[in-house]
């Protein structure tokens, strides 16, 4: 009898502990759960989707990546605790050809790129940029901010809650979303998704004839940012 | 790493231009020590400089230069304020010791006896502004050409970290004040930037204020 109670003493008290460590465990996992979930839940997903059936990104009201004029951005870019800027120049020089280089305010060259159907050249890049994740992540920054990403989709959606027309390019795992509001004349925000997490987002303010007057664009897994401002069109 | 960029940018300031060809309307000087001597003499007299810029970037793909506007001030020995008006506003100060950088209405200062890197570029800078890097064999192999107007002081890089950026500074001097007219950095790519020095003033008053912007 003894043995009994003690046992079931023993069962109670573990039975009980093995709740609140279950509970304690379910907490601790749920937790980060709810950040992620909430971090990642992805705004676009309950909106009416119209699917085009042409891969054609005129129907886009961004004007940046098919103007022939030569545009001159003054950049500012924070890479985790460097800075670095000067002016940004971009210059379309054939159908989905780029060239884009920074220069100081002195007229050295940080970096001169050639971006040809989503591809990234180096044809001169100082040696403390030239690193191999650095050129990747440029090369991603700027076939977003010239819409040379492939794709094999493009919807249209519209959020009537915040009166807001939205271009969804879709690419396997990968979205790039680019947001009109009503009342504006071009794109106002633009957002690369993997999945449900937003991986790179761009704000596009002060449009002047057509083209961005200032872009700033911001990556959420690592510490890189960029400021531009438009000096030149 | 990449703070040395902001460095590195700022110490071309003053340097710039074309590569292996010789100017058209030069010759190589004669007698090159005679000819150091002079110019030795006259930057040790030039007490202050003060000047407008034009800076002009060349690109091989465009078609246009890049135009940029400002003026310098220069006080011996090592006091320059060097300002952008165009195409936007951006002061350099080089204060001694210290460098102060005013972008968008923000100062940043930067201390050169602790950062090896500003102090170069306070150097490079004062150096040709005043025309005396010729005098630094160890960075740069010299040629000295001459015309009816101008000397052309011709650095080639000896250093490995700048021969990777630039293939050659060329400094202009009018022989009528003896002072640079012109810079022009030529870069491994052929592309360059020229700057040019309009309306010079030498050895004017300059107030030290000129060289404080922290305010």
């Amino acid at each position: 009898m003894r043995n009994l109670i003690f046992k079931n003493n023993v069962s109670d008290f573990s039975g009980s502990f093995n709740r609140k460590q279950k509970g304690l465990k379910a907490l601790v996992l749920l937790v980060p759960i709810i950040f992620i979930l909430s971090g990642c839940s992805n705004p676009y997903k309950n909106l009416t989707k119209t699917e085009y059936p042409e891969k054609n990104t005129s129907i886009i009201p961004y004007s940046l990546p098919h103007t022939d004029r030569t545009i001159i951005y003054k950049a500012d870019m924070s890479f985790y605790k460097n800075t670095f800027g000067g002016l940004l120049i971009i210059k379309k020089t054939e159908i989905n050809k780029y060239r884009i280089a920074l220069t100081t305010q002195f007229g050295l060259k940080i970096f001169d790129f050639e971006l040809y159907q989503g591809k990234l050249n180096v044809v001169s890049c100082i040696d403390q940029l030239n690193k191999k994740m650095i050129i990747k992540t440029f090369e991603e920054d700027f076939n977003l901010l010239l819409m040379q990403e492939s794709f094999n989709q493009i919807i249209e959606m519209q959020n009537t809650d915040q009166n807001q027309k939205i271009w969804q390019l879709k690419s396997g795992k990968f979205s790039t979303y680019f947001t009109q509001n009503n009342e504006s004349v071009s794109i106002d925000n633009m957002s690369k998704r993997k999945r449900n997490s937003e991986k790179i987002s761009v704000g596009l303010y002060d449009y002047k004839k057509e083209i961005p007057g200032e872009i700033v664009l911001q990556h959420s897994n690592i510490k890189f940012k960029m400021n531009l401002k438009l000096i030149q069109q | 790493m990449i703070n040395k960029i902001l460095i590195i940018a700022s110490f071309f300031l003053a340097v710039s231009l074309n590569g292996k060809a010789q100017e058209i309307g030069f010759k190589p000087v004669n007698n090159s020590t005679e000819f150091k001597n002079k110019i030795n003499l006259l930057t040790s007299n030039t007490q202050t400089i003060q000047s407008d810029f034009v800076q002009e970037k060349h690109l091989s793909f465009l078609s246009e230069n890049i135009i940029s506007k400002g003026k310098f001030i220069f006080k011996a020995p090592n006091q320059l304020r060097w300002e952008y008006s165009e195409p936007f506003v951006y002061i350099i100060v080089f204060n001694n010791k210290n460098i102060y950088i005013k972008d968008d209405g923000k100062v940043s200062t930067f201390d050169t006896q602790s950062n090896k890197m500003f102090s170069e570029i306070n150097y490079m800078m004062i150096g040709t502004i005043q025309g005396s890097l010729f005098n630094d064999s160890e960075r740069f192999t010299v040629k000295y050409f001459e015309s009816d107007k101008h000397y052309l002081l011709e650095l080639e890089p000896k250093m490995a970290e700048m021969k990777s950026m630039l293939k050659s500074i060329k400094i202009f001097i009018d022989k009528t004040d003896n002072s640079v007219s012109s810079i022009k950095m030529i870069e491994t790519s052929d592309d360059y930037t020229s700057i040019e020095f309009v309306k010079r003033k030498l050895n004017l008053p300059v107030e030290n204020e000129k060289f404080n912007i922290q305010k």
